[in-house]
């Protein structure tokens, strides 16, 4: 079990910092919340965790190792995944075959087994079609597997993108805004697989998300954002008490 | 295990490796292997002309050069200009040997299938070289830079005495079983020599289309962002494209060199790389057998073309040159009209030809 250390991380777009010295823990075997308004940073934080953005000072850990300046598929092969605020799929392929893309770095033939496909490459497949199947069956998309993802509805394709950063079988599972634009019986859903996620598979979650009452619901730590800088943080209780959470969401009475 | 392996009705797969099959029916399969085996008797029932056999020749290694060009532009979505440079780095490779060792060398006449592989990794090799600009360039930018690479290779072999100037480079007649391959068995020869080739790559593109291998390709078409956070690094993915490109690429030059026994620069020029393009355009982006429509159709097309100009010649004075003008009109026609109107190529019209007998005789 690997905690994610992000320490006194700053970043900076040419003089606009996204991000002041924020600082936060995502302990393993917790469901960790990142919340702020709009334009808080909350998005930037985790392009930052997961290599697609390099904080200007300040370091990230998982474990010992710093990958601060490490790119995403570096990032992504150390066990940490995440799933898009806008879907990124691969809106050409079926729901299958963009899971088994993402089996990438979990298939160990090489070139010439590939194209002789007989033997290693075969039965690797086989094995990764079926790793592929569990995660199908865990996110209940059994009736997809074989659609093309972009004609699938927005709610179905939140989940293919949820599915495929599992796919991965990482140890810290990054969710940007899993259930925006979703209604009330997509988000319920939703909410089910997030804490199934933990519970079944044991993979730590980190979670941005605007709907407060799921926030409240089932994170175990929440870190609050504000126009870059860290506000608050805290159990859901203790957040929901400190002021100046308060006041960024509802402003001063 | 299913129930009936022979028709789709009633043929439900039991186990992962049952769905990874080629050919989804026993019924499928048999028809392809029938055909495969048309394709090596037919030659010794109905013999044809050299001339035609020359054409079907050189629509075959067409194919092969299409197969390559389909896997970077088709599959990984990065246009390239500069395809008949790869062909040309093949056929130069056999040239290179040739004008080191000698045009009857043992390992040019005897180990002509080694000097063909040989060209396939010149081609990988400069696949490499000039992929890398990929780890930077996309989209338009990284097209002018493999453009780039066709221009200074036309240059390069133009200029260069070590091979010719681009004059043609001569190449001599192969060993095989049977001896010396003359004469008038040369394209016979070379028919089924092409054939192996393109079944062999045929069904390498097929495998890798199947495995890891193949879907970084379509990965970092669709979303090189998302294909990143799947632990694919985008750059060495397109540099991998363009490395399986040349191989094939490379391959198809090679083969061409043997069959037209000479290597010379007008077969490898920015024309033929357009033609290329044009060839997997009309076939269908981004699928394995519009490679092999493309290659076809176009040359069918030049073919009637060709007759066309002749005829008019007859009739039309001599001054309105009507061949020249032609070919290249009707050859950008057909891909305006493909581009506007059939945008996934002749490979979409075998896959509803497909889709519409697989259940036949039943309408749903």
């Amino acid at each position: 079990m690997t905690t994610l250390t992000v320490s006194d991380v700053t970043l900076t777009f040419g003089g606009l910092n996204a991000l002041t010295n924020v600082s936060m823990e995502i302990k393993p075997g917790l469901i960790t919340s990142i919340i702020g308004p709009n334009g808080a940073g909350k998005t930037s934080m985790l392009n930052c965790m997961s290599g697609f953005y390099h904080p200007t000072t300040g370091s990230i850990k998982f474990g010992d190792q710093d990958i601060s300046k490490a790119p995403p598929h570096f990032v992504s092969e150390l066990g940490i995944a995440r799933a898009f605020q806008n879907i990124e799929l691969f809106a050409g392929l079926s729901v299958l075959d963009n899971l088994l893309l993402a089996r990438h770095r979990h298939l160990n033939y090489n070139f010439f087994q590939a194209i002789i496909y007989y033997g290693k490459a075969s039965r690797v497949e086989a094995e990764n079609r079926a790793f592929v199947e569990d995660i199908i069956d865990f996110m209940e998309l059994e009736a997809y597997r074989h659609s093309v993802v972009g004609n699938l509805s927005y709610g179905v394709q939140k989940r293919v993108e949820v599915a495929r950063a599992l796919t991965l079988n990482p140890k810290i599972l990054l969710l940007d805004e899993p259930m925006a634009g979703m209604n009330v019986e997509e988000k319920e859903d939703m909410v089910r697989f997030t804490s199934d996620i933990l519970i079944d598979r044991g993979t730590t979650v980190v979670l941005i998300e605007h709907d407060l009452g799921v926030v409240m619901d089932i994170s175990d730590q929440i870190y609050v954002l504000d126009f870059g800088e860290m506000i608050g943080e805290g159990t859901p209780e203790e957040v929901a008490q400190n002021p100046a959470v308060i006041e960024a969401y509802i402003g001063e009475e | 295990m299913s129930t009936n392996r022979w028709l789709a009705t009633g043929n439900f797969f039991t186990s992962y490796k049952e769905e990874q099959r080629i050919y989804r029916t026993h019924l499928d399969r048999s028809i392809f292997i029938v055909f495969l085996a048309v394709l090596f008797i037919w030659p010794l029932f109905f013999p044809v002309k050299n001339s035609t056999m020359l054409v079907i020749d050189n629509v075959m290694i067409a194919m092969i050069a299409v197969l390559g060009l389909n896997i970077v532009t088709g599959f990984a979505g990065l246009i390239s200009i500069g395809h008949a440079a790869f062909v040309g780095i093949g056929a130069y490779a056999v040239g290179t040997a040739v004008t080191l060792l000698g045009k009857n060398h043992e390992l040019i006449v005897y180990g002509w299938p080694v000097m063909i592989l040989l060209g396939g990794m010149a081609g990988a090799a400069f696949g490499a070289l000039v992929g890398l600009p990929a780890l930077r360039l996309k989209h338009l930018y990284l097209a002018i830079a493999t453009l780039s690479f066709q221009i200074i290779f036309e240059w390069v072999i133009m200029l260069m005495s070590f091979f010719d100037q681009g004059q043609t480079i001569a190449v001599g007649r192969v060993y095989w079983f049977g001896g010396k391959v003359l004469r008038q068995q040369h394209y016979t020869f070379w028919y089924y020599a092409i054939l192996v080739f393109l079944i062999l790559c045929g069904f390498m593109v097929r495998n890798l289309l199947r495995t890891r291998h193949g879907r970084c390709l379509i990965a970092v078409r669709d979303n090189d962002r998302a294909a990143d956070a799947m632990g694919m690094h985008p750059g060495f993915t397109k540099v991998y494209a363009f490395i399986v490109a040349g191989l094939l690429a490379g391959i198809a030059g090679a083969l061409k060199a043997y069959l037209d026994r000479g290597v010379g620069i007008e077969s490898y020029t920015l024309h033929t790389s357009i033609e290329y393009l044009a060839m997997a355009i009309v076939g269908g982006l981004g699928t394995l057998n519009g490679s092999l429509w493309g290659p076809a159709a176009i040359q069918m097309l030049d073919l009637r073309v060709e007759e066309l100009a002749e005829l008019s010649g007859h009739y039309l004075p001599a001054e309105l040159n009507l061949a020249t003008a032609l070919r290249p009109l009707t050859f950008g026609l057909v891909i305006v009209l493909f581009l506007m109107f059939e945008p996934r190529g002749i490979a979409n019209w075998w896959r509803m030809f497909r889709s519409y007998t697989k259940l036949w005789p039943f309408r749903y």
